[in-house]
Order: C-alpha cells, then sequence, then structure tokens
C-alpha cells in the first residue's frame, strides 16, 4: 500500500511537472517580449534621465533630459542641462528622428546611428521605443533563471540588426541586450539593474549602463527618476512643437 | 587578525562603494522648473587675415588702408530666456558685441528676438513680435527661407535675428500616411523703423508655410506675397532613405526677381524676370562616424560667371584710378554695385557645399575635425575651411579654424578681401 502510495506521489509530481514545464517550453518569444515592453514602460508618461558618459580615465560629463512618450511610436526628449545643451531636443515619430537645436533655430533631421550627446548611446538608445515595436522575436533559450531571446530587426531602418536579450524569468525584465551589426559586429552591451518602484505600478530597473568593444574603457550611464503615466496630445510630437517642450513640465 | 582583515576588506571594497554610488546619483532638485528661465554664452574671438593685396575687394573695402594683414580680438555676450506661463510665454535674445582691430574699436548691441506666444491649447500657438525664422531643409543656403534672414554658409547656425511679425500656428496630427499637417501663417509689416530691411516701405506682407509629414516625408509649401519684395513660392522635402542617409531639397519660385545689373558707365540698371531657384542635399553616416553633408545651390536670381567677371573688371579699373588719380567717383561707384547685389555672400549662380566631420575621432570623446567647402561651379573658384571642435569640458566650446580661399583673377574667390583667416573662437555656455 505504501509502494502504491510512492507510486501515485512520484506520478503526480511526475504531471504536474510535466504540465507546469509546459508552458515554458510553449513561451512565445514575441509574447515574451511583449511583456518585457509592458513591464518596462506604459504606453504614455513623462520621466527625467540623467546620461553620464565616464571616460577611461574617469573623467565625466552630465547630461539631464526631459523625455515624454505617447503610444507605441511617439517620443520627445528635451535636454535640461548642461547650460551649452539646454533647449535641445530630439524628437522621434516611428523611424523618422529629428534635432532641434536653439542657435539653429529648426529642426534638422537625424538618424538612429548618430549619438546627440557622444559617448556611447546613440539617438535610438535615447529615443528607444518598445522593442516589439521594432523587432521579431527569434531563437528563445531556456536558462535556470533567465531566457535567451535573439531578437532581429523588423527593417533596415532599426539601428541595431539583432539583439541578444537576457531576461530575468522573475521580473520579465531585461538583464542584459546585446547590439550587434548585420555583419555579426558586437557594437556594444545594454546591462539594466537596480530595479525601483516608480509609483502607479511602475517597476522597473532604475540604472541603463552601456560599453562598446569599439570604445574601450570609456562607458555611459543612463539613471531613470519620477517616471509617470500622464497623458500627451499628439500634436506635441510635431516639429512645430519642439521649441516648446518645455512648456510640458 | 580579524580587524586587520575587515579593515583591509574595507580598503579595497570602500573605495569602489563609495565611487558607485557617486556616479549614479541623481539629485531631483536638479529637474525642478522654474517659470523663468534664462542662460546664453560668452565669447572670445580671435582672428588674424591675409589680406588679398590687389584683389578687387581689398580695393574696395580697404582703399584708404591697403593692409596686408588684420588681426582682430571681439567679444559677444547673447542671453536668451523666457517666462512661462500655462496661457502665455515671453521670450527674448540679446547680444552685445565689441571687437578691436587695425581699424579700431567697433560694438554693437542687438534684441534678436522679444516675442510673446499665447498657447490656447498645444494645437494653437498666436506669437506676436520679433522672432527669428528659419525656413528650408538646407544647410548652407535656403531658397525657400523668404523670411529668414541671410544665412553665411560658413556659420549656418549664427543668423539669429528675427522680424517683427503676429504669426499664427496649427498643428493637427492623425494617424495614417498623413501623420502631421501644420500651417504656419506670418504677417510681416515694413514700415519706418519697423522692418525696415525687409524690403519697400510701407507695406504688409504675408507669409506662409504649411507643413506635412507624409508617408516618413517632411514636405514644405511656402509663399511670400505683399509688395516689400517679390512673389514668392516654395516647396521643400526631407527624407531618410536610411538609418545613415538623408535627403533634402528646396525649390522657390519668384515672379519679376529684381537685380541691378552694372552698366558700361558704371550705372546701376534694374531688370526683373521670373526665376527658378533650387537646393538638392544629401547627408551621409559613414560606418566610422564621418557625416558628410553635399548640396548643390542653382541660384537663379545670381550673376552669371560673365556678369561677375564684367564687375571685377570695372571694380579693378576704379580702385586702380583711385590710387593713382585719387579720384572717388569710379570706386563709389563700383562700391554701390557691391553693396546693391555684387557683393553679397555667394551672388553668382551655382555653387556647391560640402561638409565632412567625424564625431570622436582619434577615440577622443567630444572632439570634432571637419573640413567645409565651398565651390563656385561657374569660375571654379572655392573656399576651404579645416577646423578642430572640442567640447570636452562641461559647458565650454573650442574652435579652431582656417579658412583658405582660392581662385583665378576675377573669379568670386579669387577677388576676396581676405586670402585666408585664422581664426580661434572659445565660448563658455552658462
Amino acid at each position: 500500500m505504501k509502494q502504491l502510495k510512492n507510486s501515485t506521489r512520484i506520478f503526480t509530481i511526475l504531471l504536474t511537472s510535466f504540465f507546469f514545464a509546459t508552458p515554458v517550453f510553449a513561451v512565445d518569444g514575441n509574447e515574451l517580449l511583449r511583456q518585457v515592453d509592458a513591464n518596462m514602460q506604459p504606453e504614455t508618461y513623462e520621466m527625467y534621465r540623467k546620461l553620464i558618459n565616464i571616460e577611461p580615465d574617469g573623467k565625466k560629463k552630465e547630461f539631464l533630459l526631459y523625455t515624454v512618450k505617447k503610444g507605441q511610436d511617439k517620443m520627445v526628449a528635451l535636454f535640461l542641462s548642461p547650460a551649452s545643451e539646454k533647449g535641445r531636443a530630439t524628437l522621434r515619430l516611428g523611424d523618422n528622428m529629428w534635432l532641434y537645436i536653439p542657435n539653429v533655430g529648426k529642426p534638422i533631421r537625424i538618424t538612429s546611428l548618430q549619438s546627440v550627446v557622444g559617448g556611447i548611446f546613440n539617438n535610438s538608445d535615447i529615443l528607444r521605443l518598445d522593442y516589439s515595436l521594432e523587432y521579431d522575436a527569434g531563437e528563445l533559450v531556456e536558462n535556470d533563471d533567465t531566457y535567451t531571446l535573439e531578437l532581429k530587426a523588423k527593417t533596415t531602418s532599426i539601428a541595431y540588426d539583432r539583439l541578444m536579450m537576457t531576461i530575468d524569468k522573475k521580473t520579465t525584465m531585461p538583464l542584459t541586450i546585446e547590439c550587434y551589426t548585420a555583419s555579426g559586429m558586437l557594437i556594444k552591451t545594454l546591462r539594466y539593474s537596480k530595479i525601483e518602484d516608480f509609483g502607479d505600478g511602475m517597476v522597473r530597473p532604475s540604472v541603463l549602463e552601456t560599453d562598446s568593444p569599439l570604445h574601450k574603457g570609456y562607458r555611459s550611464v543612463m539613471l531613470f527618476a519620477k517616471m509617470k503615466k500622464k497623458e500627451f496630445a499628439d500634436e506635441v510630437f510635431t516639429l512645430n512643437y519642439m521649441s516648446k517642450v518645455d512648456e510640458l513640465r | 587578525m580579524g580587524a586587520l582583515i575587515v579593515s583591509l576588506f574595507l580598503l579595497f571594497c570602500l573605495p569602489g562603494t563609495i565611487l558607485a554610488a557617486e556616479e549614479f546619483s541623481f539629485d531631483l532638485e536638479e529637474i525642478e522648473k522654474s517659470p523663468l528661465t534664462w542662460g546664453g554664452y560668452a565669447e572670445i574671438k580671435w582672428e588674424h587675415m591675409d589680406i588679398n593685396q590687389g584683389s578687387v575687394f581689398s580695393l574696395l573695402n580697404l582703399s584708404y588702408d591697403p593692409l596686408s594683414t588684420i588681426d582682430r580680438l571681439g567679444g559677444s555676450l547673447q542671453l536668451d530666456g523666457n517666462y512661462s506661463q500655462e496661457l502665455y510665454s515671453v521670450n527674448w535674445l540679446f547680444k552685445v558685441t565689441g571687437q578691436q582691430d587695425d581699424f579700431g574699436w567697433h560694438d554693437t548691441a542687438d534684441v534678436f528676438a522679444a516675442y510673446i506666444n499665447l498657447k490656447p491649447s498645444p494645437s494653437a500657438t498666436i506669437s506676436l513680435g520679433k522672432k527669428p525664422y528659419k525656413w528650408g531643409k538646407g544647410y548652407a543656403w535656403n531658397p525657400v527661407g523668404f523670411i529668414n534672414r541671410r544665412k553665411d554658409p560658413n556659420n549656418p547656425d549664427e543668423a539669429m535675428e528675427g522680424y517683427i511679425t503676429a504669426e499664427a500656428d496649427f498643428i493637427k496630427s492623425f494617424p495614417g500616411k498623413l501623420q502631421t499637417l501644420a500651417l504656419t501663417t506670418v504677417l510681416l509689416p515694413v514700415y519706418d523703423e519697423i522692418n525696415e530691411d525687409f524690403g519697400r516701405q510701407d507695406k504688409l506682407n504675408l507669409a506662409a508655410k504649411l507643413y506635412f509629414l507624409f508617408m516618413d516625408t517632411d514636405i514644405d509649401l511656402t509663399l511670400l506675397t505683399g509688395d516689400s519684395r517679390s512673389n514668392k513660392y516654395g516647396i521643400d522635402f526631407s527624407n531618410n532613405l536610411s538609418t545613415n542617409f538623408e535627403i533634402h531639397g528646396e525649390m522657390a519660385w519668384i515672379l519679376d526677381a529684381q537685380k541691378m545689373h552694372l552698366q558700361e558707365d558704371g550705372a546701376l540698371a534694374p531688370s526683373q524676370d521670373n526665376a527658378l531657384s533650387w537646393l538638392l542635399g544629401i547627408r551621409y553616416l559613414t560606418e566610422n562616424d564621418i557625416t558628410s553633408i553635399v548640396e548643390y545651390y542653382h541660384n537663379d536670381t545670381g550673376y552669371t560667371e560673365e556678369e561677375m567677371s564684367n564687375f571685377f573688371r570695372y571694380a579693378q579699373a576704379a580702385g586702380e584710378e583711385f590710387r593713382q588719380a585719387a579720384s572717388r567717383l569710379l570706386l563709389d561707384r563700383a562700391i554701390d554695385a557691391s553693396l546693391k547685389g555684387y557683393g553679397t555672400p555667394q551672388p553668382g549662380r551655382d555653387y556647391l557645399y560640402a561638409r565632412f566631420s567625424q564625431k570622436e575621432a582619434f577615440d577622443i570623446l567630444y572632439f570634432t575635425p571637419a573640413l567645409t567647402a565651398i565651390i563656385n561651379l561657374a569660375d571654379n573658384s572655392f573656399t576651404l575651411t579645416p577646423e578642430l571642435i572640442y567640447t570636452g569640458f562641461t559647458n565650454w566650446e573650442m574652435r579652431l579654424r582656417f579658412s583658405y580661399l582660392d581662385g583665378k583673377k576675377y573669379t568670386e574667390y579669387g577677388e576676396k578681401q581676405n586670402s585666408n583667416k585664422l581664426e580661434l573662437r572659445l565660448r563658455y555656455f552658462f
């Protein structure tokens, strides 16, 4: 009788394991990516960011940005400091990007691969839209505590052709993202850390660090603060509004 | 022993901890907003110019002081700011300059902008006051910039002075292929003491710009009507063909464009003709971060190579006569012709502009070397400007620039006042 009980227990454990394991193997990469997006940022919000470029000798340069995002493909970032950059605004509408410089007085088109701040973060890092908008999920590998998800750019207008994203199973948020060119060259590695409660149900990493094998010894760090859900008119995300973004704060 | 281990541990670990904490601090006081914001820059500039002795413009500009070099030390202060409330904002931009050179001291104080914005909603803004306009997509020239100030292609960002206008701006966003539609209408009066350098006085002019973002392409339709200047109609566009390649263009149709022609006797005679000016340009970013901007500009209201050559020959003869006979009659006529058209920047018809810059060259962060060339395609004269820019110290910008001008006799850059110019500029932003 005891043996039967044991056999039943083992069978139950195996059956339970089977049923519990199945969804893991059946995780859809694109669905997982959408979940990552939902956890990383709400659809419409404002936030403040500090970008820090760190040189090999420890010298630092900091930039403060006010950022507003609406829907999946509208985003604008305004530089608040340093004084030399104050008033600069970058706007992204889908694949389109513009830079407004007060001393130039008009928006000019820029590309995602350029960097308006120097250092390792480029324009697409600063004006990052949802991953699921720009990338299709490829191979998904399950590890003990993480998933490794390969992402392929949907169009050639995306800054990085391929990403390798390591996702924390517990939080469904990215830990590291390796960014590759079409030729397979590693351009940079992004590392998220320090999960923080921003309020209103937004719990996400508050620090993003990056380095690049192309710029050995250099690092760039992005700190996130005061992220909160807020509604904005569509007209805020237009060229004519770029000189007035500060009025949204 | 335990204490020693703990001490050693702290010695090795603590500096790293402090550094990390220091690196990642985000003081929320930094992001507090005040309704009053202001800033600007202070600048010191030193220039050394070698005079192209015997050239037409050295004869016209330096007739009393035939110098071989000019050294100039100057400074400027630009102050900008705004006071913003929910329904309105007041904006200003002031600039004062002073310079000492071989001719003495010269200073200026200008209000470049001073206007009020009324903002009943994010989609509508009404502005009143003096405001700068920068219409067009070109970097070096803007044939559709009908109410822009004239731009210096070597310093395209410097033309910040505006005109006194009343402006209404409406924006509408849509889902689909037409993403944005925006209409900007500007009333520009020209009266005594009001915009009197714009054109004929006692006239009210209307300028308008209709902007579309259609299928990921920026398109502007522009017009200027009124009697201070000729009526003008324009179109421009800009599109990113790929992540590293942008194309842009402008075309302006000018009705009865007026031009002053130098007659054989040195008198000036006006002519009127329709003109079609246009510009086509690209911006390309290479894998090693070199940005190339190349633009071709056809200025249909400009002078032909022959017309320019005739002016240079006349002015040369006038300069020689002044030197030999001390008679200013011909020289004054030549100076008048220069001021009324022949001496404006890029007075010819066909130009090529090319600028190549590399961000973080030689792996030096914030270091940007650049090379700019402007070529008059009719007479093959040119100016070549290499420069070095460093912005590594927060709020400081250092720029070292050398301009070399060359061309045959009676060509645009062969007859400029300077044969070269060395310039060092130090700017502090606050």
